[in-house]
């Protein structure tokens, strides 16, 4: 008995270790980036530490030189949380519709959506500037939102997990109590797949968030500009070395949202697979 | 039946939207056309410059500017602080550059009206017609108050001005007055130009440096700048000069003697080099594959300055201090921030050949609805003496393409140069680019080229193999545009 319990000590604690080591591994990155925030161009070019230096309101000062932050981040907002919410919503009613629903071209459909995944949006993106720009909705939030509706990759992610996870019959029960269709969805499928839904819309999230080049493309005004288009406009000076600080401390500024977004959702993840290994 | 009729009512909404489309076509490009015929075509009458901005001024019109370089948002202000006439500065990574003007120009996009572009962005801006003709506004006025060079990079395919910078940017080497007091007697840079002056003394003055315990160079890449005198490509056809092959052996003997710190041109030691000594690596070194130890780190990465700092020492026990760094004139802003105790050591002088690198053009969009008040706000940028006076100061060295600026200036002293006249220097050096050289393909052929002699430097191909795949290279990239003759 106590033999068996020193073992266990060993390779709890070597697991243990092992852990640390894994953890420790995926802090470094963000305390570097941390720490850089608050050192100089020079500084971090020619050496390293992880102790702060005192460059941090000047970092500040030249990233507000630039732009405004809060503005960028505010504007971020205003477009990622919409785009999210709205490519989770119709996503999921797209993804249900294709799973339960046996129509004529229900295939076709799907198929057509596969294809879709597979064509980078960058090709048209000339096209696009001028359907928005004849819309009138260059320089407006729109073009960078409603589009998000149409999401082929969640579309397909969801299909298969709907399939794979939500039994006819509850639907069926919930018609034969007279639901209708959209009351349905609603209160029975939602709750069922909100483990995927969530896990879409974390990463919808992250994506909409750093967003780069159809922002970058449509938005000519400054005070529009969402965060990463503002952020790269640190590269846009003759001495790129003194404004890697600045970068440094807009980049961990830039990345607290996202950070807030997992910690909230990612508990709707972890229960999902407790739930689903219940019920098997 | 019903979807035929969805299908059907779908195709004729098609239809009518491309009609309509169509029509607005039309609309617009009749537009233009009588646009250009109104245009004075070689009478250069401009409107004078106090009538443009009060016109601007009574319409209340704001000057739009897509910019890929900070700095003009600075003349911007300073053109409304003097003016009074509004201006809205939109700043874009240099890389995105490209792609967003050309998205918005085509996409019809009227509402930047001054547009920029590096020289190598040029020709392509100018081909599809986005930077309008500034010789219609009045450029050719101004021929001859800009430095040569800069004037003809600013000229599209035809002759016509589309563009100007304010700035030049001809490149020079930056040398420690100290070292090369000790070691060749002289730190003057009438006496030290010699030492640069041919690759032979380059190779000559790299191993006496050696023996005397320093480096010529921190890497072999500062001779790109003077990479070769003549144009890569004469009608249609491959032109390799003997002058490359010659740049060629000496990179390679640079490189398999030792004779650089092998450090890569913008890595940790290569800004090391120019406060002080600096370990230097060897050719295996530089690029190799340090592996990792036990803990999974890396053994060394000559881009990460502390795993550099800290191993370094395990791989070589020779420092050395670094005589020259080869960098266009916005190289004086690189070292006065890197240089460090050695500030006020150093000296620039002139490469074996003229090159340069680099450079903000300012145009205006074909689109622009603003085109004189963006005339003025050129001429305000580039052909106005007091501008360039004031950039001189704010820039903090940065050197103008004005003559008369430059002219003006020709004895300013530099403190960080030992008092070097640097302005009437680049003035000289910008004399001697001679712009036809420069084709549309250089980037490419040179960058195939540079692929070339590293792999013969390294050994990982024999020169006849590498020079073959050079010209490969260059006829599958370019077939039908470049003829190769081997």
């Amino acid at each position: 008995m106590r033999h068996q319990s020193v073992g266990y000590h060993i390779k709890k604690s070597l697991i243990y270790l092992f852990l640390i080591a894994l953890a420790v591994t995926c802090m470094i990155p963000f305390m570097m980036m941390m720490v850089n925030a608050t050192r100089d161009g020079n500084e971090i070019l020619t050496g390293f530490s992880l102790i702060p230096s005192v460059h941090l309101k000047e970092n500040w000062d030249t990233v507000f030189s630039y732009f405004n932050l809060f503005l960028g981040m505010r504007n971020s907002v205003l477009v990622a949380i919409p785009a999210t919410l709205l490519s989770a919503y119709f996503s999921t009613l797209t993804a249900y519709g294709l799973a339960f629903y046996q129509f004529k071209g229900n295939k076709v459909i799907f198929i057509v959506i596969l294809v879709f995944m597979m064509i980078p949006g960058q090709l048209s993106l000339i096209g696009f500037y001028q359907l928005c720009s004849k819309l009138k909705l260059v320089n407006s939030y729109i073009p960078l939102i409603v589009p998000a509706i149409a999401a082929p990759g969640t579309v397909f992610f969801l299909r298969q997990y709907i399939l794979s996870t939500l039994p006819k019959s509850l639907v069926e029960a919930a018609r034969m109590d007279g639901a209708n269709e959209l009351f349905s969805f609603h209160r029975i499928v939602i709750p069922i797949v909100s483990p995927a839904v969530a896990t879409m819309g974390i990463m919808g999230f992250i994506g909409n968030w750093n967003n780069y080049m159809l922002p970058m493309i449509l938005i000519n005004k400054n005070e529009k500009m969402t965060l990463p288009v503002m952020m790269a406009t640190l590269r846009a000076s003759q001495d790129i070395t003194r404004n890697q600080g600045a970068t440094y401390l807009s980049v961990a500024i830039s990345v607290i949202p996202i950070l807030l977004v997992f910690a909230v959702f990612s508990k709707y993840i972890i229960s999902s697979v407790s739930a689903g290994a219940v019920k098997e | 039946m019903k979807m035929k009729k969805l299908v059907s009512l779908f195709l004729a909404g098609a239809m009518t939207l491309s009609l309509a489309a169509c029509g607005d076509n039309a609309g617009s490009a009749s537009n233009t056309s009588t646009s250009t015929s109104k245009a004075p075509a070689a009478s250069v009458e401009e409107t004078k410059s106090d009538d443009v901005v009060a016109k601007a001024l009574a319409n209340g019109d704001k000057l739009v500017i897509w910019t890929l370089a900070k700095d003009l948002q600075k003349f911007a202000d300073r053109y409304t602080e003097k003016t009074g006439v509004p201006t809205e500065v939109v700043i874009i990574e240099p890389a995105d550059y490209p792609t967003k003007l050309q998205t918005a120009i085509v996409g019809g996009e009227k509402e930047p009206d001054i547009v920029v572009g590096e020289p190598q962005m040029l020709p392509d801006f100018f081909n599809n017609g986005f930077f309008t003709d500034l010789d219609a506004l009045g450029a050719s006025n101004y021929e001859g108050q800009i430095v040569d060079y800069v004037w003809e990079v600013g000229k599209d395919a035809n002759g016509t001005t589309r563009a100007i910078s304010y700035q030049i940017t001809p490149a020079g080497f930056y040398y420690r007055r100290d070292i090369a007091q000790k070691v060749f007697g002289s730190d003057d840079p009438e006496k030290v130009k010699d030492i640069f002056s041919s690759y032979d003394k380059i190779l000559e003055a790299g191993r006496k440096l050696k023996e005397n315990g320093y480096r010529i160079f921190a890497s072999d890449s500062e001779l790109n700048y003077f990479s070769g005198d003549s144009a890569w490509v004469v009608d249609g056809k491959l032109n390799v000069d003997q002058a490359r092959f010659d740049y060629m052996d000496m990179v390679v003997k640079l490189y398999q003697e030792d004779l650089t710190a092998y450090a890569a041109q913008w890595s940790t030691p290569w800004y090391q080099a120019m406060s002080g000594a600096v370990p230097v690596l060897t050719a295996d070194l530089q690029w190799g594959d340090w592996g990792t130890d036990a803990d999974g780190n890396t053994n060394l990465n000559i881009w990460d300055a502390d795993n550099f700092n800290a191993n370094a020492g395990k791989y070589t026990d020779t420092y050395a201090e670094v005589f020259a760094f080869g960098l266009p004139a916005w190289g004086v802003l690189t070292l006065r921030d890197n240089v460090k105790d050695t500030a006020g050591k150093w000296g620039v002088c002139q490469g074996p050949a003229y090159g340069f690198g680099g450079g903000t053009f300012i145009g205006i969009s074909e689109l622009s609805e603003k085109k004189e008040l963006g005339w003025d706000f050129i001429k305000f940028c580039t052909l106005n003496e007091e501008t360039a006076d004031w950039w001189i100061e704010v820039s903090e060295g940065d050197t103008v393409s004005l003559l008369s600026a430059l002219e003006k200036h020709k004895d300013d002293e530099n403190a960080v140069y030992g008092g070097e006249k640097l302005y009437a220097m680049w003035l000289d050096l910008a004399k001697g680019i001679d712009y036809s050289k420069v084709t549309k393909y250089d980037t490419e052929i040179g960058n195939a080229w540079g692929n070339a002699i590293s792999k013969i430097k390294t050994g990982e191909a024999t020169k006849e193999d590498a020079l073959k795949e050079f010209y490969d290279t260059v006829e599958s990239t370019f077939a039908g545009e470049i003829i190769v003759e081997r």
